[in-house]
Formats: C-alpha cells, structure tokens, sequence
C-alpha cells in the first residue's frame, strides 16, 4: 500500500463507494464498551504503524467533515469547533511563554 | 509486426481481475456487494450543538451520570479551575479575546439569520442548477415517451386508414366492374337494336319495292277495254246504290 491507495481491507466489489470515514478492517470492540481490564490487551491488538495512525486521524478528520461541515445546511457550528480548537492548540504551544504573564504567585 | 503478435498474447495472458488487484490493491476484487453491513453513504442532517460548538452527545454522554445540569456544572468548575490555579493566563491577549468574543456574539445573532437564509437560498439554487441537466433529461425522455406513444396511437388509426382505402378500392372495383358490365350490356343491345332495325327497314323496302312492282305490273297488265269495263261497272254499282 503506498501513497494514495485505498486501505487493503477495500473492496470495492463489496463495499461500494469507498467512504473515507469509514474503518474497513476486522471491527473489534469499541473502547468504550471495554472494562478497565481490557484496555491493556485492547491497545495490543491495536496496529501501531505510522500509516494506521495517520489512517485514524484521517478517519476522524472525515468523520467530523461529514458530520458539521459536509450537510446540505450547516451552521456556524464546524467555525467555532475551528476557532476553539486552534485556541486550544495555539495556547498549549505557547504555553512556556504565557506562563511568565501570570498576576499571582501563590494559586 | 512479430513485436505486436507477442504484446497481444502477453495482454491476453493477463485476466481482467488481475488488472483491478493492482488497482485497488485489494485481497480479491471479486464478491458480493453487502449492501445491509456497507451500505451506500448518505448525505446527513448536521449534528446538534449546544453553545454554539459543543456537540450534543457530549451533553447526553454526562445526561446518565451525572443529571440535566452535570456537564454546564463540570464546564463552569473546569474553566473556574483553569482560571484559579492560572493554567489559563488572564494576559493582555485574554481581553482581546472577550472584546473579539462580544463582537463575534452580536454579528452572529444579529445577522446570523439573514445570512443563513441567504445561503440556503443559494444552496437550495445550486442544487436545482446541479439538478437542472438530469431533470431536463428525464423531461425529454418523458416527452419521446408520449410522443412515442401518440405516434403508436397514430399508426393504429394508419390501420384503419389503410383497411378503409383498402375498402374504397374494392368499391372502385366494383363501381368499375359494374360500369363495364353495362357498356357490355349497352353495346350489345346497340348492335341487336341494329341488327332488328336493320332486319325491320330490309323488310319494308322489300314490300315496299314488290308494291311498287306489282302495282305496276297490275296497272301495266290493265287495258283499256278492262278499264272502261270496269268504270261501266262502278257507275252501274253507284247507280244501284244510289237507288237503294
């Protein structure tokens, strides 16, 4: 599988349309339907690649498109999980730097 | 001319499915379509929001645990935590923001809606333009339909037409078959009159021409003494009548 190519597990014959948010693998059993005992052999299941972590990413990027920004009438919604979201970023990147403008000593 | 010999044998070698594996680079390329597991992917409804960013199923995921108002509860505590330990630095840049927020707050609802009902409208415009071409085709093919349909329609009353000319040469036929019967007949009772006065006028003449020669000879064969004799003989019968 290089660059560009669909995931191994599509089959177009069988799955249709490919759906980029879509995880075409064996599905295993969502996290959060685990008990605490099994996150440790869930995670070891787990394909821990560059390219599946990129995959998942991916996955989620398309997901959230489909979900607020792709609908025949969105909002403003998928803008202010933007701009919040790059608040977040910026302020965590930033952070060593922010830290010297604090107004107290003692929290 | 060998060279292109050998490249057709190589490509008929190669099956069809082993082109599509490179493709895709799937396991098999062949199988069946599962359309109940995959099946085609829709166009949703956007998903709900509260405070303008936060997705719904955030609320609903505390809704179970922790009551209605556990996630505004756990949001107000987590900000009050930020801003009190100053995990979250209350800078210069802080105020900015507030002014920015205030200004986005009253833009959005202010002119939110317009711009919303704005943009439906030209979504709602692409579509129908998107649409356009597809509608117009199904259009016209509903068109040939019935055009096709008034035009078997019509071939039906061509029958008809047809049976009827048809009819209407059997009666010129007969019209025709019917007039020269009649010449026929006229013709004939024409030479028949002919012949019958013909016959009729052959007659006469004949009787006419054997008076004329008997008269003749009758009058030649009288003398004069007959005649006297029989002039005597009138006025004798005249006289004898006169008498009576």
């Amino acid at each position: 599988m290089g660059f560009g190519d669909y995931p191994k597990e599509y089959n177009p014959s069988v799955h249709g349309p490919y759906d980029p948010a879509r995880f075409y693998g064996k599905p295993d059993t969502p996290f959060g339907q685990l008990k605490l005992s099994e996150i440790g052999s869930w995670l070891g299941r787990r394909n821990k690649t560059p390219s599946a972590f990129m995959g998942t990413i991916s996955r989620a990027w398309w997901r959230w498109q489909h979900k607020y920004v792709q609908p025949k009438r969105v909002g403003m919604a998928p803008f202010f999980q933007l701009i919040v979201a790059n608040m977040i970023f910026f302020y965590s990147i930033n952070y060593g730097k922010m830290k010297h403008h604090r107004n107290y000593k003692y929290h | 001319m060998l060279s292109r010999v050998a490249l057709r044998s190589v490509v008929a070698r190669q099956s069809a499915p082993t082109a599509l594996v490179a493709r895709t680079s799937a396991t098999d390329a062949c199988g069946v379509r599962d359309e109940k597991n995959f099946p085609r992917p829709v166009r949703g409804e956007p998903g709900k929001v509260r405070l303008g960013f936060i997705p719904e199923e955030w609320f609903q995921f505390f809704h179970s645990k922790t009551g209605v108002t556990g996630p505004y509860t756990f949001g107000a505590g987590l900000v009050t935590y930020l801003f009190s330990k100053e995990i979250y630095v209350m800078e210069h840049e802080y105020y900015t923001g507030l002014s920015i927020f205030i200004m986005v707050y009253y833009a959005t609802t202010k002119f939110g809606p317009k711009v919303a009902s704005w943009l439906d409208k030209e979504v709602d415009q692409i579509e129908t333009d998107l649409n356009q071409g597809r509608v117009d085709t199904i259009k016209t093919l509903e068109e040939s339909i019935a055009t096709e349909k008034d035009a078997q329609w019509r071939a039906q009353g061509q029958e008809l037409l047809i049976q009827a000319k048809k009819e209407n040469v059997l009666l010129q036929l007969e019209a025709a078959y019917r007039e020269r019967l009649m010449n026929t007949y006229q013709e004939v009772k024409k030479r028949l009159d002919f012949q019958l006065e013909k016959a009729a006028l052959e007659r006469r003449f004949e009787q006419k021409l054997l008076v004329d020669w008997v008269i003749t000879n009758v009058s030649k064969a009288i003398t004069p003494d007959q005649e006297k004799q029989t002039l005597d003989r009138c006025i004798a019968d005249l006289a004898a009548m006169a008498r009576k």
